[in-house]
This record gives structure tokens, sequence and C-alpha cells, in this order.
């Protein structure tokens, strides 16, 4: 009894370890191990062992039953790795790609989100403007006086109603000022219109965005420190800023500013990047005639204005402004 | 403007100043400098040299080999490629190492073979007038191997932009006079002082002013016995280095006077002149010859000179007239020195078209205080250069009051003239320094500030904050014009950079912009391309490729009169305010399916534009979302080489994507569209929404696009509001469902919906969804009839509370399917 238990086990753990698929695997397990298998054919001799010996017999068995158990699963294991390992040979892993759809969002949604969520950041929060607009919001809410060079049909978008194409973001100072009390610390992303032919560096259409912070005591420094902070986010801490004084009628004084930026293998320039100033008081006054409140008379603020092309252009050193309205995919594609 | 270092020097003292360093002064004095050019050459390595021998080079018909004695001690070999000079003619030579204007390096080289040490210059290689063509042919008496910039005269050409409300630093004493007011550099006499002395008379019958209300202030000088002939070197140079071609001595002084003392003077031919002047408005309809030769129809709103003859012999403040102009011939002339009213130049400029240095100055303002100035140092440039006598300067009219009324009685007046006086009033302005300190914060020191003014030129009247504003100045009127300058040349950099935010409320206007944001990324995600097009649009185009309103196709249909046009547009294919994003967006598809383009997925959001009423009412702005879908799914590539088609479908789904919670629903448009195959209206949560539509056909053809291309245009605001809508999380489901699928064959054209309106009739409560599973169709007619189609539904069954038996989800579905029958008598299971 004890030689056959040796020999079965012997001769299930050699034939189990020479089969090369699952079927056989399985065949094996049913002839060794199932009803009429070889062990249980053993097994059944056990009735005619002494009682005395039945233990050391059961624990052969058992442990023969054990060993072949084991090696079926082993082998199946190590053919299953085998089976898996076939059917990912062959992939060719340095094969390109399928080709997706991409799609992405225009540079001057990007560049404008980008200005915004610095200036939310600064507490500043968005307004609005329609941009058909009155020559009032325009122009004389913001101290441009009627026979100003933008003033006429040569420059500026006009209706058949005398109503006109804003020609900057401004006008929602004004617009802003009329609805609300101080203190005002708006920015206005939008639209503005020139009748400039296009060109390389015009676009009749355009985007700006533009700034505004009134309150009972707000300084020069405060515009400083307030645009310094936003163009150096924008550009890089360490970017050089400085204001030269300019003039625009709704400010006094006014500024244009620069950034000192360098391009690859040239010397540094300073770029002319935005007009600001402190809020002229005939604005605040002009706002008050209309109001009828004496809400912003005694107020000082200031303002600012940016173009978005003009920040995209200089973002991607983008030489032409008409990419930016053609809308080629491919050209669109590199901001994604 | 065009600034001559040389001639602001002649005002000024500007020693030991660097160009950079000037440039960056009138920079940070708020004049943009927008070019410098350099006259002249400032290396000792352009020597005169002459030439010894000359030798055409074997295959150019230009180039010779020269041998040049530089002063060197032996001969150096130059090609020059000029034809002008002779062997033995001395030119300026530019040794290698000289650096030229422009920046040009002068390197030792080889041209066709022959060794080239150095060039032969002409006159405009070294920033200088070009006086012949070709080399600069030096007189003979110079000696071989001097510097040319021993006898050459350098200067520096700004190129300056004058902010429109400083029409005082339009002239080089007005620059050198803000110079040394902002850095305290000393200033040399005014060359326009002799006018506050200058012997006046009045004009009397000479001058009649009949438009008073555009000129009330003009002064006419008579000089006989002049030259006329060529203006001396000195004046000519000043001129052209400042860009202007001289043309007689009498013509060029007077051009000379505007760019010293910034007022525009005029010189008649007294010979050509009958009787006293009339200063008066246009007949309408008056024609006017200009001396440029070019003939003009003027109106009632333009002021013109005119003599007893009744002829306009210039119009006042912008150009001279053919026929009465200073020439060759002239003897006696008649000087015009004027004030002009700047919005009527402005106006009759810009109708005409017709603009010159002198009406540049009139319409930004001119201060009347410069008048007799300018006419007296016109005369004494006149009689020093041209010879001759003058009389004194007749005046007509008097300066015009440009202080307020209010403060006119108490101004300080100045005054000009002997027997006929002008007299100007200063403005006075109070300065309230506790504004200053407010702006600046308290870091400008007031001696600093009142120090400035002065150094402007204001002064303090009363040391009660009064300051008279110079005569020049027309800006200063306010407190804060005063706070302007103290900021200006004090300098912001000086200023320290402080922050004082507030906190701020959210405002719709940023819940908008965030809503777009996410929008966009959420269609960039799903792969569309955001594009930006143009708000103005065509009315119409003959290219199909150019955006126009005919591809319209607005959330609501347009109505006669709805499009809103510019009154005066650059271009007819930038005439009209869009009222969709549909032209741009197809207009993109089109451009971009001529590149190669296979899929076509764009999109924009922003304003359209409709009126209502019929173009009477008003004008409606309205932020919407624009998306166009066509073409292929994917690119092909190798691992889809096919890629399927966008069909209905696709875009159908991207809505999906936008409002994932929401039940939108499709139903065909009542009123069709020209530029739509196929349009339906668009509701969410029942809520009208925009339009979905197919591109018309034909529209496709036109553009070379795929005959099945979608669009949809959706409100932004609406699409906000139920996007963002608060809502709770709903919780998972206790107890599985149980699904049945089922077939039904109907009739080909029966819609979706109505088998869904019949499901809801239904109105079985434990049916939780019902989803189209397959349509099944076969045009041949062999599997299922022509006309009819095969729809499976799969219709799942729940219950809150407890797990259905199978015996109850029967029951629930035969209820629905029940209903079905009924309500759709033509519909027959499978």
């Amino acid at each position: 009894m004890k030689e056959q238990i040796a020999s079965v086990q012997a001769e299930a753990v050699a034939r189990i370890a020479g089969i090369t698929d699952m079927k056989g695997l399985e065949e094996a397990r049913v002839s060794i191990l199932g009803k009429k298998g070889s062990l249980t054919q053993v097994q059944q001799g056990m009735r005619n062992v002494p009682k005395e010996d039945k233990p050391v017999v059961g624990a052969l068995l058992n442990e023969a039953r054990a060993t072949i158990t084991a090696a079926l699963d082993a082998r199946k294991t190590a053919l299953q790795a085998e089976l898996d390992a076939a059917a990912v040979a062959g992939t060719d892993l340095t094969l390109p790609g399928a080709t997706l759809a991409t799609g992405g969002l225009h540079p001057i949604s990007l560049v404008r989100d980008e200005a915004v969520r610095i200036l939310r950041r600064m507490g500043f929060t968005l307004s609005d403007g329609p941009d058909i607009e009155d020559e009032w919001h325009c122009f004389d809410a913001l101290n441009t006086p009627e026979d100003h060079p933008a003033r006429n049909e040569k420059d500026t978008f006009y209706f058949d109603s005398g109503k006109l194409l804003r020609t900057q973001t401004s006008t929602v100072q004004a617009r802003t000022m009329e609805k609300q009390a101080p203190p005002v610390r708006i920015i206005c992303p939008g639209s503005a219109f020139r009748r400039d032919a296009i060109d390389a560096t015009h676009l009749s259409a355009f985007n700006q965005i533009e700034g505004l912070y009134v309150d009972r005591a707000v300084s020069v420094g405060d515009l400083k420190g307030t645009l310094e902070y936003f163009l150096k986010a924008l550009f890089g801490s360490e970017t050089a800023v400085r204001f030269r004084p300019h003039f625009f009628p709704f400010t006094e004084p006014s500024f244009e500013i620069d950034v000192q930026l360098q391009a690859a293998g040239q010397a540094p320039r300073w770029i002319e990047i935005a007009g600001c100033g402190m809020v002229n008081p005939a604005v605040f006054e002009n706002i008050d005639k209309v109001t009828g409140k004496q809400l912003y008379t005694g107020c000082t603020g200031f303002a600012f204005g940016i173009g978005l092309e003009r920040l995209a252009m200089i973002r991607w050193g983008i030489r032409d402004i008409r990419l930016l309205i053609e809308n080629d995919a491919r050209f669109l594609a590199q901001f994604h | 403007m065009n600034v001559s270092l040389n001639w602001l020097s002649a005002y000024i003292d500007l020693s030991g100043l660097g160009t950079q360093e000037m440039a960056d002064m009138l920079t940070f004095a708020g004049i943009e400098v927008e070019g410098i050019q350099e006259r002249g050459v400032t290396t000792d390595l352009v020597v005169v040299a002459q030439v010894i021998s000359k030798t055409p080079v074997e295959g150019s018909d230009h180039l010779n080999v020269c041998m040049v004695d530089a002063g060197e001690g032996e001969l150096r070999q130059i090609v020059c490629g000029a034809s002008n000079y002779s062997v033995g003619d001395k030119v300026p030579a530019a040794l290698p190492g000289a650096i030229l204007p422009g920046g040009w390096e002068i390197k030792e080289g080889k041209m066709l073979g022959h060794a080239s040490r150095g060039m032969l210059c002409s006159a405009s290689e070294l920033g200088l007038p070009d006086k012949e063509h070709g080399l600069w042919i030096l007189p003979q008496d110079y000696t071989i191997g001097t510097p040319v910039r021993s006898f050459i005269e350098t200067d520096t050409i700004f190129e300056l932009e004058i902010t429109p409300n400083r029409p005082d630093l339009l002239s080089h004493w007005g620059m050198a006079r803000e110079l040394a007011g902002i850095t305290g550099r000393s200033l040399k006499a005014d060359p326009g002082a002799i006018g506050d002395t200058a012997a006046t008379l009045p004009a009397g019958d000479f001058i009649r002013l009949s438009a008073p209300e555009i000129c009330p202030l003009y002064t006419a000088t008579r000089i006989s016995g002049v030259k006329v002939g060529p203006s001396p070197e000195w004046l000519a140079e000043r001129l052209i280095a400042i860009g202007l071609r001289p043309i007689n001595n009498v013509v060029d002084i007077t051009n000379y006077c505007l760019f010293e003392l910034g007022h525009p003077l005029h010189a008649f031919d007294a010979a050509k002149l009958t009787g006293p002047l009339d200063i008066r408005r246009a007949a309408e309809g008056e024609s006017f010859t200009s001396l440029m030769g070019d003939t003009y129809t003027l109106k009632s709103d333009d002021a013109v000179i005119s003599d007893a003859s009744g002829r306009a012999l210039s119009i006042g403040g912008i150009m001279g007239g053919l026929s009465s102009g200073v020439t060759e011939t002239t003897t006696d002339i008649v000087l015009e020195s004027a004030w002009f009213q700047r919005s009527s130049i402005r106006f009759t400029s810009r109708r005409l078209g017709l603009s010159s240095d002198s009406s540049y100055r009139f319409e930004r303002g001119t201060s009347p205080w410069n008048v007799l100035r300018a006419a007296a140092r016109a005369t004494q440039l006149i009689l020093e250069c041209a010879g001759g006598t003058a009389e004194p300067i007749m005046v007509g009219g008097q300066a015009p009051c440009l202080v307020p009324e209010e403060s006119a009685p108490t101004a300080t007046v100045l005054e000009q003239g002997t027997d006929a006086k002008i007299y100007y009033a200063l403005d006075q302005v109070k300065l309230d320094w506790k504004e200053l300190d407010i702006m600046t914060r308290g870091s400008i020191p007031h001696l600093e500030a009142a120090r400035i003014l002065k150094n402007l030129g204001l002064r303090d009247t009363d040391g009660k904050g009064n300051w008279d504003c110079p005569p020049w100045r027309l800006d200063l009127k306010r407190s804060c014009d005063l706070l302007e300058e103290i900021v200006r040349v004090y300098g912001i950099d000086n200023i320290p950079a402080t922050n004082t935010a507030i906190f701020v409320e959210e405002t719709a206007t940023d819940r908008a912009h965030d809503y777009r944001m996410a929008l966009s990324h959420k269609l960039a995600g799903a792969g569309f391309l955001e594009v930006q097009t143009f708000k103005l649009i065509a009315a119409e185009s003959i290219d199909p490729t150019i955006a126009s309103v005919k591809n319209a196709l607005p959330t609501k249909p347009l109505m006669e009169g709805d499009i809103i046009r510019v009154s005066l547009p650059i271009s007819e294919d930038h005439s009209t305010l869009r009222p969709s994003l549909a032209p741009g967006l197809l207009a993109v598809a089109a451009r971009n399916i001529n590149q190669g383009m296979e899929v076509l997925r764009f999109f924009e959001s922003g304003r359209v534009f409709r009126n209502t009423g019929g173009g009477k009412g008003k004008d409606i702005e309205t932020e919407v979302l624009g998306i166009l879908m066509a073409g292929k799914l994917n690119p092909a590539s190798w691992a889809d080489t096919k890629p399927a088609d966008v069909q209905f479908a696709h875009l159908r789904a991207v809505l999906d994507i936008l409002v994932p919670k929401a039940t939108i629903t499709l139903s065909p448009a009542k009123v069709a569209r020209p530029a739509a195959a196929l349009v339906a209206d668009v509701q969410i949560n029942g809520q009208a929404c925009g339009v979905f539509t197919r591109i018309a056909l034909a529209t496709c053809r036109e553009l070379g696009l795929p005959l099945e291309s979608y669009y949809a245009e959706l409100d932004l605001r609406k699409l906000q509001q139920i996007a963002t809508a608060p809502f709770k999380a709903a919780d998972l489901p206790q107890f599985p469902g149980s699904s049945r699928d089922s077939s039904m064959e109907v009739p080909a054209n029966l819609s979706n919906a109505t088998i869904l309106k019949a499901v809801e009739a239904a109105k079985q409560k434990l049916l939780v969804a019902c989803k189209l599973k397959d349509i099944f169709c076969d045009p041949t007619g062999e599997k299922i009839a022509a006309d009819r189609k095969a729809m499976t539904y799969t219709f799942l069954y729940r219950d809150a509370k407890k797990t259905l038996t199978a015996a109850e989800v029967d029951a629930a579905h035969k209820q629905v399917l029940d209903t079905l029958a009924a309500k759709i008598p033509d519909l027959r299971f499978r």
C-alpha cells in the first residue's frame, strides 16, 4: 500500500510536470484525483489496511493528495503566466498613438482668464457693459470733449441711431459708477472697436481689460503697487516695470506702462503694455451730475487698460495680429 | 514731430548728455521717443582721401578698384561702385572699424576677388543730406587724412510723439523750455521775446474780422523790398535736419518760426492782394485751389482769408492758396500771424482731408500770446535774411479771453505791443495741498512741489495756493492739472508703491465668466477648438467664405430690421454686427477644411446683436454659445484608418455633456430657415434655450463642407442658469431594478418623441427609464417593409422599497406595452 501510494504520487508529479496546456492539466487532475483517478483507486485499498496501520497510511494518502494538488496548482499558475506572456507578446510599444480629436481654448481666452485670475486675487470683481454704447458713456462721461479726434466717423463706428461701438472698455467705468456707490474695485474684459484698417498690428475689433479702483483716498502709490504686482504676476516676479507720464482725457496724471522683456538672443527691451492713471475729477463730477447724488465728488481712484491681443502677442511672440482672428486650427493647436 | 538736437541746443544747454540720457529725459517728461536718427559721424576713422587711380573690375559694369591716399603713408585699395568721381577727387573714406550712422561697421572684405580695405562714402552714408548722387566730392583744399567730423556737423534727430494736451511742446523753443523746467538746466535767450515790445498799430480797415468766433485776432505785417532767394545755409540745414525741404528764404522763415516758436505763419505776396483782408466764413460751395494745386469745395463752417477781390486767398490756419503765395519775383509781402479756434480748424481739416503743420498746431490749440511773438520773430529773420523794410505789425481784433468768465476780472493780464496792445489773461488755479497729500500719500514735500511748479513757469500769486499759469500752458485749468505736473516731474519712481485693497463681493459677471470658462474647458476636453471670430461681419458677400448674415442661425429667427449695421463701415465684409455666431464658425470651418482638416469641431462663446422692433427698438446684446460639428469623428490613423463621419447623434450628445442632469428636448421648428436643412428648437428642462440645426446642403456645397454639418446655438445665460442651479445628490437605489427589451415595428416617419410620449402616458410608477436601444430598417424591404422601421427600447423597472418579482415586472411592462399599442395604432410588436 505504502509503495503503491509512493509510486502513484511519483508518477502523477512527473506527469504534471510534462503537461503543456490547460486542457492536459484538467485531464490529469481528473485521471489522478477524480472519482476513478489513480490516487482515488489506491485510496479505496484503505479498507484492507490493518487498523493499526491506518493512521500512517491515511497520512500518506493525504500527503500524496496535497502534493499532487500543489503540483497541479503550480503547473496551472506557470501555464497561465506563459499564456499571459504570449497574449501580449508582439505588441510594438514604439508605434504612434491613434489620433483623437483634440480641443483647446483660444489664446485670447487664455490670457484674458489669466489676467482675470490674477486681478481677482487682488480683490477686483468683474463688471460689464454693452458693446453698443452711447456717446455719453464712451466720451462725455470720460471727459473727452466733443472736438476730440476720436469722436468722429473716421475713427469710431457710429450707427444711424447716434449710438456707437465703444472705442474702449473704459465705458464700463461710467456704467459701474452710475449703478453703485463707492468703493468700486472692478475689472472688465471686453471688446472695443476702432475704425482702423486691419493689418499685421491693427484690428478694428479687439479685446481689452479695464480696471478701476475708487475710494476715499486711493493714491498714486496704490496705482503703482497694484499694477506692478499685476504685471509681475503676469510676466514673472523679476520683470522690471516702468511708468512713463502720458495723457488720457479721463485720467490725470496719466501713465503708460512698459515692462522690460527679453527675447532669446536679444537685448532686453521696454515694451509698452498698458495705460493707466488717476481718475480725472471731472469724471467723478460727470457721474454725480447724471445720478444727482454726491457720491463720487471728492473720491480718488485709479484706472487702467490693457490690450489683450497685445498681451497674447508679447506672451507668445506672435508677429501678426491677424492670426488671432483667422482661427486656423494649426495656429490654435499650439495653445492646447 | 522731429526735433534736432543742434537746434534745441541753441536754446538750452544740453552739454554732457548722451543720446540715451536725452531719450530717457524726454520719455520721463511724458514725451514718447518714437525714433532716433544720428546724423553725421562721430568716429575719427572716416577721413578725407584722394583717389589716385581707378581700374574697372572685370566682369562688373560698375565696380572699380581704386587706390586712394588716406594720409597713411601708403595707398589703400578700396573697391567702389559709384560713378560720379574722377581720379584726383577728394572723397570721404571710411576705414575698417569705422561705425557709420545706423550702426553699420566697416570691415575689410573682398569684392569679385579684389580686396577692399574700407569704403568711399556718399553724404547719405554719413547721415547727411545727399547733395549729389554718388560719392560726396569734397573741396580740393581739404587736407588728406583729416577726419571728416572736423568739418561736418553731427546732429541727432528725435522723432517725438507729443500728447494732444501739450501743443506748447510742438516747437524747439517749447521743448527747450520744458526740458529746462524739468531738469533745471539753463535756458538761453527767448527768440520770441521781441514780440512783447514789437511796434504795433491798429489795423483799422485793412483787417476785417467777419467771423470773430473763428478768428478773433489777426495780425498782418507789411515788409517791402525783400529779395526772395535761397535761405542762408544755417537756416536751410535746420529745416533739412527735421525733414523739411527749403523753398525760399521767406517761406522757409515762416516754417522756421513755426518749428521754433510753435505758432503757424503765412506770407502773402502783397502784389497779389487787392485791398484790405477779410477773414470770413466761406460761401457754401466756394472753390479754393491750394498752393499744392488741389481744388477744394468749401462750406460756411470753413474760415478763409480773402481780399477786396472777394476770392479766397487761403483757408485760415490750414493752407495758403496757389495764386497769392510768395515766389522768386515777390518783392513785398504781407506776413500773417493769427489765432484760430481749434475746433473750427479741426472740423475743416478733417472734412477736407487736408492737414498741414499749421492745422496740426491750430487744432491742438495755440496760445494767442504767441501771435505777436511769432510775427515779430519772423519779421526780424526776414529782414536779416531777405532784406527789406518792415512796417509796424497791424493788429486786428483782440486776443480771446481763454480763462473762465468768473475768474477773468481778477486774472493777471500780460500786455504785448506798443500802439495796438494785445492782452492775455492768465489762468489762475487754486492748488489744494490736501489733494496732493492724499494722491501721493504725503510723499512729496510741499516745498519741492512748489519748486516744480515755479520751474515750469507758474507763479504763486498770493501765497494762498493760487497759481498763475504761464501763457503757453493752455492745459492747466484745474487743481488736478497742477497735481499732474508735480507728480510727473517729481517722478512716480520716487513715490513708494502701496496697496489698499478692499473686500469685494462676487458679481453676476464673475459668475458668468466662471461658467464660460468651465464650459469652454469642458468643450475643449470633448475635442472642440475654441475660436474667436470678428463681431463685424458682411451684410452679404459674393465670396461664400466671408462670414455674412445669410448664414446666421440665431436662437430665434431673424425678422426684417433686426440687423444692426454701422453707418460707415471700413469694408462691406465688416459692416454688420453679427446676429449669430454661425456665419463666423462656418467661415472658420471652410478655412480649415481648405487646409486639409478632417475633424471640424469648433465653438465660440460671445455676444450677438439684434435690434428689436424692426430697427427702431432697443439694441439687444446676448451672450450665446455656438458649436459646429462636421467631418470625421477623429483624424484617421493606423489604428483607425477609416474614422466614422459625424452624424446628428454626435452633436446631440454634446448637448447632453453641457447639461448632463437636465432633460433636453429637440422639437422640429415651425419656421424653416434658409441657412439650415433641418432646424429644431432646443428645450432644456422645458425652457427654450436655442436652436439645433443641420446646415443647408447648398451652403455646405458652397463652402466645401461635409454635407452632414451640424450647428447649435444656445443662450449662454440660460445654460448657466440650468447648469449651475442648486441640487441635492440622490441616494443610490436600495433594491435592484429589472429590465425588459421590446422591439416594435412602426411607420418609418414615426418619431422617437411620439413613442416616448405614449410610454409616458402609461404613467407606470415602476418604470424608471426607457432608452432607445436600436433602430433597424431595410430600404430593400426584404427584412422589414421599406416604409417601416423596427425600434427597440430597454425599459427599466424598479421599486424603491423592495425587490420586484418577475411577475410584477412583467405586469408593469405589459401595462406599458398595452398603452403603446393603444396610443399608436400602427405599431406592431416584434
